[in-house]
């Protein structure tokens, strides 16, 4: 599967451009105690002219998912080709609580009927596939853990029964107070808004995230400026060129990634710059894909470093073919992918 | 209508502005910017039929009434004007 576009909006912006800057500028702390998307990056009157209604999730949804498709320069209007999977841990969850809340409020005859129908796990993609006009297949996995994973081998599924020639595969999470105070109830949050990956703890601390990417995957690959993902195939390390480590503190103990550590490329991990999230390896493929189109290593954001990891410890122009990114479920099972750079 | 009911009519009128604009989610518009005998559906404020069930809510919710039959409906929901003022009518007190 070849990656022809990229979408994004996350807390510093929307687009690959703003992508690229917080790769190369590296961690800044959150201005509150969470990664939130700023209003002013999901105001959008051409792409959302039809939106009024949608809620915050299919706002940021569709944007990623529009701007993947813009940047790969298909036209994709009217085509039953194109599937849609939009991966998310717990999907318009801020919704569905206000759903319930206008239950308890005021009663059940009294509730909101766009609220309930944007509760609705595939209300995003829905939007999406208006916006673009696509007529193909759509489908939101909600699943806890390893979500993203699970929408490219289902990507992956749907090209090699030609049922699709592009799949947009992406993920979205949103984040407020109730999930903060989840957060607070269940797992460490770091207060300082620093999420330290490679300490490799055994209680690590996150900082909530939210936001959506998208990539427009193609069969063909001369379309692949990014290269392409492969989601099977040797795990060995020899070729690799890093390992993108997902470590972001949510799913508890990290020491699982010191074996990883070990293994030989160098590592880095982004969750800094994007906060914690449940289908985060999402955002970090896209750093990933960026550094193989644009052949650049960007230095890990945080640095503190005590198991003497091979870290990427600064900014490099350089050949960079293989990297696979790495993450570990909430019972250390793991999922892993490799991303090659189209002409390694 | 005597100068109680008109101070009354403005009041709820300006009420149902401001639920109209933070309910309906209208964008680029400020609830001072609704004329007050804006016609809602169509021209005007450029309302459609699923908003038309939002305001059934919000009439539920915030005044205690119900709009059941449609054909009434159509006449509460011509502007903002008849809409207050059906307000002003009809609600519990």
């Amino acid at each position: 599967m070849n990656i022809a576009g990229i979408g994004i909006v996350f807390n510093r912006g929307r687009g690959l451009p703003a992508l690229e800057k917080a790769l190369e500028e590296g961690w800044v702390p959150p201005t509150a105690s969470r990664y939130s998307v700023s209003d002013d990056f999901i105001k959008d009157r051409v792409i959302l002219k039809e939106m009024r209604r949608a809620d915050t999730f299919s706002k940021m949804a569709c944007l990623a998912a529009h701007d993947a498709v813009a940047d790969s320069g298909l036209s994709v209007a009217g085509k039953s080709s194109l599937g849609i999977i939009l991966a998310s841990a717990l999907g318009p969850y801020v919704t569905t609580f206000r759903f319930l809340d206008d239950i308890l409020q005021y009663g059940d005859a009294k509730v909101s009927p766009t609220v309930f129908s944007h509760s609705v796990h595939n209300a995003a993609v829905s939007y999406i596939a208006l916006c673009l006009q696509s007529r193909g297949p759509t489908l939101t996995i909600t699943q806890f853990s390893q979500s993203f994973y699970q929408a490219l081998l289902l990507a992956e599924a749907w090209m090699l029964e030609d049922r699709c020639t592009h799949v947009l595969v992406g993920s979205a999470e949103q984040c407020d107070d109730i999930l903060e105070y989840v957060c607070r109830q269940k797992i460490h949050l770091a207060e300082d808004g620093k999420i330290e990956p490679f300490l490799f703890s055994e209680s690590p601390k996150a900082v909530p995230g939210e936001g959506s990417v998208f990539f427009l995957l193609d069969k063909q690959e001369t379309s692949g400026k990014y290269g392409k993902i492969s989601i099977h195939g040797d795990n060995g390390v020899q070729g690799l060129d890093m390992y993108l480590l997902e470590c972001s503190g949510l799913t508890g103990d990290e020491a699982v990634y010191r074996n990883d550590a070990k293994a030989g490329p160098l590592i880095s991990s982004y969750t800094p710059l994007f906060g914690s999230m449940m289908s985060g390896i999402g955002f970090s493929c896209a750093a990933a894909a960026l550094m193989l189109k644009n052949q650049r290593y960007y230095a890990a954001p945080v640095q503190s470093n005590p198991h003497n990891a091979p870290l990427c410890g600064g900014h490099q122009s350089a050949p960079l073919n293989t990297i696979r990114c790495i993450s570990y479920g909430c019972h250390n099972e793991k999922m892993e992918f490799t991303l090659k750079h189209a002409h390694g | 209508m005597d100068e109680h009911n008109e101070q009354e009519l403005a009041e709820i009128r300006k009420v149902l502005k401001e639920l109209l604009v933070t309910n309906l989610n209208l964008e680029d518009i400020e609830p001072e910017q609704i004329k007050d005998d804006e016609i809602l559906f169509g021209q005007g404020l450029g309302l459609d039929s699923l908003d038309a069930v939002e305001i059934v809510v919000l009439l539920q919710r915030n005044f205690g009434l119900e709009v059941k039959d449609m054909k009434e409906g159509k006449k509460i929901f011509y502007s903002l004007d008849t809409l207050a003022r059906y307000v002003l009518e009809n609600r519990k007190q």
